[in-house]
C-alpha cells in the first residue's frame, strides 16, 4: 500500500527513548546481559574466597567440590528455568532427585541390572513424574505449586516406604561411575590424568545438559513456544501455540533433569539415600534460577544464568566454611542474594515498561 | 485517510463463507442465537452491536476458539468444522484479536512467525532461522508501509499503534482468504486510526481477501466497509449495505427497530456523551 506522509511521519515520532541516568543505562545493560550481571557477581565471588583461604578456594581439590554441588544445583535450577519461563514452577524435584537413583540402585542390587540400564529407567521415571505433573497442572487445572508439593510427598513417601529408609549401597561399575560421577579429587591425582578429569564429570555434564537446554531454549521453535507460552498464554493459544502441550513437555524435561541429577549423585557417592533430595535442594534451585536472571513472572529466563547462579550458591556453601564462617552462615548471604536478585530483576522489568512509548 | 473511491463489489462475487444457525451458550448465559452471517469474496464486512452483543463470540467461533452449539460454518463451498485455531487457519482464516495475541517477551519478527517458524532440522530439533525471518519480517513491514524502530525490538516496547500494525501485518502475511479484525481501533490515536483503516481499504481495493471487521464506532468504518451487520442480544438485528443506507440511517434504523434500552445503547454508542 502507499503510506500517506502523515502516518509515516507518526510513526517515527513515537520510537524508543533513549536512556538518560547512568542508573537507567546500567539498568538497561543488566536486563540485555544478564548471565553477564551474575558472572561478575561469580567472580568477585571468587577473588573474595580465593584471597581469604589463602589461595585454596581455586585449587583442583576444592574445586572439584563446588563444582560437584555447582552441577547437581546446576542441573535441577536449569529444568526449573525452562518452567519457570512457562509460568510454572515444580516443588518436586527433589523427590525424583531421590526416588530415580533409589530405583536404579535397588535394581542392580535385586535383580543384577547393570547400572546404565537402571539410569536409564530412572530418567524415564523421572520424565513421567513429570507428565504426571504437568497433566494434573494442565488438564484439572490444579496450580503446580499444589500439584508438585502433593507429588513431593508423596514420592517422598514412597522412595522412604521401600526399604525402610534404608540407603542402598549401589555398585561400583566402570566405566558407568567415571562417566557419571567420580569420587572426589585426591590430592594425588594430576589435573590431566583420568581420575583428575573424571572428577569433574558431575560438572561437566551439567554443562553439557545447560549448553543444549541454552540451543533449545533461544534457538529452536520449541523454545520460542515456551517464552510465548508463559509471557502471553491467551495470545499465544490465539496464534495456535499449543501452550498444554508445551507446559507438559517442560515438566517431563526438569523431571528427567532430576532424576539424571540424582543418579550423577548417586554414582559419585556410590549409595542411593532415600533423603538425598531434601526439599531445600529445590529451594536451592530455584534460589539459583532468580539469582541467575530468571524472574518467577514467566515469559523470560536464562539457563546458563541458573548454572552461574548454582556456582555462586554452591560457592557460598563451600567458601565460607572455608574462611571459617560457620556453614549456616551461607543461608544469610543466599536469603539476602535472593531477595536482592529478585528487586532487580522487577527493577529492571518495570524500566523496560516505563521506557514503552 | 485513503479519500480514494473504491468500485462497488460486484454483484457476482462468490460467497466464501457462511455461517448458518450459529447458537452458543457459555453455561447459563446466552451468547449467540440462531446467527447467521454470509461474506463474499473481496467484501469488507462490519459486525457492529453492544457490548455482549456477541461479536467477540461469533467471530471466536469463526476463528476455531470456541465451537457451536448448534449451526453449520461452509466456507469456500464446503462444510467445515474448526476444533482449535489451527483448523481454522488451515482454512485461510486469519483473525488478529482485541488482545492482539502479541508476545510481549519476544521480538517483532518471531512474532511475525510465531507458529510458522522458518526452520532448519538439526539433530532432530528444529533450528529457528533467524536471520531469514528476520529479512521476511523487514521486507514485509517495509512494503505495508509500517515503520517501527526495528524488527529486533521487543513487542513491549511499541506503541499500541505499532502493535496493532503488527498484529495485523502478521495475518496478512500467511494470505488469508478470510481476514477477522476484532476492534482494530480500539484505543487507537487517530493518525495510528487511519493508518490501520488504510492497510483495511488497501485489501478492498485489491478485492482478494475478505474482511470481517468487528468495531463499536460507525463513523470510522463507514467508508471502508461494504456491508453492515448488526448484532443485538446475539442475534443479527439488521444486515444493509453500505451502499443503501448513510450512518444516519442506519442509525434511525438501529432505534426504530429495537427496544427502548437497546436504541439508548446503540445511541450512546453512535454519540459518546449523549446518554
Amino acid at each position: 500500500m502507499q503510506p500517506t506522509k502523515t502516518a509515516r511521519a507518526g510513526k517515527s515520532a513515537v520510537g524508543v527513548k533513549v536512556p538518560h541516568t547512568m542508573t537507567e543505562r546500567l539498568l538497561i545493560l543488566l536486563s540485555r546481559y544478564r548471565e553477564a550481571s551474575i558472572a561478575v557477581v561469580a567472580i568477585v565471588l571468587v577473588i573474595y574466597f580465593q584471597f581469604g583461604s589463602d589461595g585454596g578456594f581455586l585449587s583442583p581439590q576444592f574445586m572439584s567440590v563446588v563444582l560437584r554441588d555447582t552441577g547437581r544445583l546446576g542441573l535441577v535450577a536449569a529444568a526449573e528455568v525452562m518452567l519457570m519461563i512457562t509460568g510454572e514452577i515444580d516443588l518436586s524435584l527433589s523427590a525424583i532427585f531421590s526416588i530415580a537413583p533409589y530405583v536404579m540402585a535397588l535394581l542392580s542390587v535385586t535383580y543384577g541390572l547393570p547400572l546404565a540400564v537402571g539410569a536409564l529407567i530412572g530418567v524415564l521415571i523421572g520424565i513421567l513424574v513429570g507428565a504426571i505433573n504437568g497433566i494434573i497442572t494442565v488438564r484439572f487445572k490444579v496450580p503446580s505449586l499444589i500439584t508438585t508439593v502433593g507429588m513431593l510427598f508423596f514420592l517422598q513417601g514412597i522412595v522412604v516406604s521401600i526399604y525402610n529408609s534404608q540407603p542402598i549401597v549401589a555398585p561400583v561399575e566402570q566405566p558407568f561411575n567415571a562417566i557419571f560421577g567420580q569420587s572426589l579429587y585426591q590430592p594425588s591425582d594430576a589435573l590431566l590424568s583420568w581420575h583428575g578429569i573424571t572428577a569433574f564429570t558431575p560438572f561437566l555434564w551439567a554443562v553439557l545438559v545447560v549448553l543444549v537446554l541454552a540451543l533449545v531454549l533461544n534457538r529452536t521453535t520449541f523454545g520460542l513456544h515456551t517464552i510465548a507460552t508463559g509471557s502471553n498464554i491467551i495470545g499465544a493459544r490465539e496464534i495456535g501455540v499449543r501452550t498444554d502441550r508445551m507446559k507438559i513437555y517442560n515438566f517431563m524435561i526438569a523431571g528427567g533433569c532430576a532424576a539424571f541429577a540424582g543418579i550423577i549423585n548417586t554414582a559419585q557417592f556410590t549409595s542411593a539415600d532415600p533423603q538425598a533430595g531434601s526439599p531445600f535442594l529445590t529451594l536451592q534451585a530455584i534460589a539459583a534460577a532468580v539469582i541467575g536472571g530468571t524472574s518467577l513472572l514467566g515469559g523470560s529466563g536464562t539457563v546458563i544464568g541458573a548454572l552461574i547462579g548454582a556456582f555462586v550458591v554452591a560457592s557460598l556453601n563451600n567458601g565460607l566454611v572455608m574462611i571459617g564462617a560457620q556453614a549456616t552462615v551461607s543461608d544469610i548471604y543466599l536469603g539476602a542474594a535472593i531477595i536482592a536478585a529478585m528487586i532487580l530483576s522487577i527493577q529492571v522489568d518495570r524500566l523496560r515498561t516505563r521506557r514503552r512509548v | 485517510m485513503n479519500t480514494q473511491t473504491i468500485p462497488p463489489l460486484a454483484p457476482d462475487a462468490p460467497v466464501v463463507l457462511e455461517m448458518s444457525n450459529i447458537s452458543k451458550n457459555f453455561g447459563a448465559v446466552t451468547a449467540l442465537v440462531d446467527v447467521s452471517i454470509k461474506l463474499r469474496q473481496g467484501e469488507v464486512l462490519a459486525l457492529v452491536g453492544d457490548n455482549g452483543a456477541g461479536k467477540s463470540t461469533l467471530i471466536k467461533i469463526l476463528s476455531g476458539f470456541h465451537q457451536p452449539d448448534t449451526g453449520t460454518i461452509v466456507s469456500q463451498g464446503k462444510e467445515v468444522r474448526f476444533a482449535s485455531p489451527r483448523d481454522a487457519r488451515a482454512q485461510g482464516i486469519e483473525t488478529v484479536y482485541q488482545d492482539l495475541a502479541l508476545i510481549g517477551d519476544l521480538s517483532v519478527f518471531h512474532n511475525m512467525f510465531l507458529g510458522r517458524e522458518y526452520h532448519k532440522r538439526f539433530l532432530g530439533l528444529n533450528l529457528l532461522d533467524n536471520r531469514k525471518m528476520r529479512e521476511q519480517a523487514q521486507l514485509y513491514l517495509d512494503t505495508l508501509g509500517i515503520t517501527i524502530p526495528s524488527v529486533n525490538s521487543t513487542v513491549d516496547l511499541l506503541s499500541g499503534g505499532q502493535r496493532q500494525c503488527i498484529a495485523v501485518a502478521r495475518s496478512i502475511y500467511s494470505s488469508p482468504k478470510i481476514l477477522v479484525l476484532d476492534e482494530p481501533l480500539a484505543a487507537l490515536g487517530v493518525r495510528e486510526s487511519a493508518h490501520v483503516l488504510g492497510l483495511i481499504q488497501n485489501l478492498r481495493k485489491q478485492r482478494q481477501v475478505s474482511v470481517i471487521l468487528i468495531v463499536h464506532n460507525y463513523n470510522q468504518i463507514f467508508e471502508v466497509c461494504d456491508r453492515i451487520n448488526f448484532l443485538h442480544s446475539g442475534e443479527v438485528a439488521l444486515d444493509a449495505s453500505t451502499a443503501d443506507t448513510s450512518e444516519e440511517e442506519l442509525i434511525r434504523i438501529v432505534k426504530s427497530g429495537l427496544g427502548t434500552r437497546a436504541i439508548e445503547a446503540a445511541a450512546a454508542e453512535v454519540r459518546p456523551g449523549l446518554v
